[in-house]
């Protein structure tokens, strides 16, 4: 690559070497851009401490995506967050998440179903968006019969199709009245019926001896149905994006299934589908000697830190065989993702009856991969096989 | 060998207990802990390889 990526910088491409870039010549970067300012941080040891001290590098305010108050967990510092947490992480830890294998790999065998006779698919749209919604819609308690009209508010908020900041800003705020019309909508109606999904259990849940309003109830479910409708999608993409230009790697998940979770923890960290997470300073504070003021924006690469040399022994290559992966494409610090053991399960189920199934694909021919920045899915995943 | 779990680092990442189960378990939270502090001599490997992948350096491991 040239000396100065601006000369050819493509950013729907890989982005492992724009991290390189930024680790050797920027690692602590001041940012003064209309569609973001403030400081991003692509060492390894600087993301961590980042992450690991939410008494410096605060979440409150910190995410900016149409939201009216703080979403929780994720904008909530602690002590406050950890009671919040407590509610909420039995119904995301694995023997809970273990219970709705079944039903998920009935559904990605479904929609296999659907595209396998033709030989081709847009594995983005018929296989990628729809487990993960379907799963979270099911078990969060909205209508999946409606999930196409979700993913159109999700993406509204995630990717709006606007050329500038401020209609950005206006867009998401926009998008965001609807969400929350569609998640108060149906908090009334689980109120009058309540069955077993999240939000009847939110409604009767109480966190230190209180119940939870209805407004915690919106600030949890605006997180979920952002965090639930994208980042797997994103995941799965990358995920056979790669696999697709690696047709070594397919043999060896169809002849060792039981390799797949650790081709999968390979694949979270030299893809982290979810590239970055954000901060607000809380102090005035310094990281490799470069000035931080209280109030700024701490943009924290997390692809960045998980192909850093200075911490992975053989970075750039990507080995199924690791003993030591202990990547953070799910974050770290009190914030880790919430959904990261449904999100595994949901990968590894995926990638599972996938291969069982489609034993040899690729990319169709003239097909480049192009990744959307920040939440890395892959719209034009167009996929061919013999059928 | 004896081991040591820090429950204010861990972060509820569940590495340790997917990849040496013989050695750490899930908490109904998610959260790992440690079976036993002393690691029996067959288990030290897998004890090796859940306190390696800890992304938040939560486990400790005392070598005797």
């Amino acid at each position: 690559m040239s000396d100065r990526p601006d000369d050819d910088l493509n950013l729907t491409g890989p982005p492992q070497e724009m991290y390189k870039f930024l680790r050797d010549h920027m690692p602590v970067m001041a940012v003064d851009h209309p569609m973001m300012t403030g400081t991003s941080v692509a060492l390894h040891e600087d993301v961590m401490t980042v992450l690991q001290n939410p008494d410096i590098f605060s979440s409150d305010g910190a995410t900016e995506i149409g939201q009216v108050r703080p979403l929780i967990p994720l904008e909530i510092d602690p002590p406050e967050h950890s009671k919040f947490r407590k509610l909420l992480d039995p119904l995301f830890a694995p023997r809970r998440i273990a219970q709705l294998e079944e039903s998920t790999r009935s559904l990605v065998n479904t929609l296999i179903d659907e595209v396998i006779d033709d030989g081709t698919c847009n594995f983005h749209k018929t296989i990628a968006e729809p487990l993960p919604s379907q799963v979270f819609l099911t078990m969060f308690g909205l209508p999946v019969a409606r999930t196409a009209e979700f993913i159109e508010l999700k993406d509204g908020i995630i990717r709006p199709p606007v050329e500038d900041a401020e209609s950005a800003t206006d867009y998401r705020n926009m998008t965001g009245q609807k969400i929350y019309a569609v998640l108060q909508e149906a908090i009334d109606e689980k109120k009058r019926q309540p069955t077993d999904d999240f939000i009847s259990q939110f409604l009767s849940a109480e966190v230190d001896g209180h119940q939870l309003t209805e407004n915690d109830v919106l600030d949890i479910g605006y997180l979920f149905f952002l965090a639930g409708l994208d980042t797997v999608t994103a995941s799965l993409d990358c995920m056979i994006a790669y696999l697709a230009q690696d047709t070594g790697a397919q043999q060896r998940l169809v002849d060792s299934p039981a390799d797949i979770p650790a081709v999968m923890e390979e694949l979270l960290r030299w893809e982290t589908p979810v590239a970055g997470v954000v901060r607000v300073a809380a102090q005035d504070t310094e990281l490799q000697g470069c000035p931080i003021k209280i109030g700024d924006t701490v943009s924290v690469n997390l692809g960045s830190a998980n192909t850093d040399e200075r911490f992975w022994a053989d970075a750039d290559t990507v080995d199924f065989d690791r003993e030591i992966n202990k990547h953070i494409a799910f974050g770290g610090g009190v914030h880790r993702c919430l959904g990261s053991h449904l999100a595994r399960m949901e990968l590894r189920v995926g990638l599972e009856e996938w291969h069982k199934r489609v034993p040899s694909y690729s990319l169709k021919p003239g097909i480049t991969p192009e990744y959307s920045v920040g939440l890395r899915s892959v719209d034009n995943l167009e996929l061919s096989w013999e059928s | 060998m004896k081991v040591e779990l820090d429950h204010e680092r861990c972060q509820g990442h569940g590495r340790c207990y997917v990849l040496a189960s013989t050695v750490f378990e899930s908490d109904d939270d998610g959260y790992g802990f440690a079976v036993s502090e002393d690691i029996a001599p067959d288990d030290e490997d897998a004890a090796r390889k859940g306190a390696g992948n800890c992304p938040e350096d939560a486990i400790t491991l005392i070598e005797s």
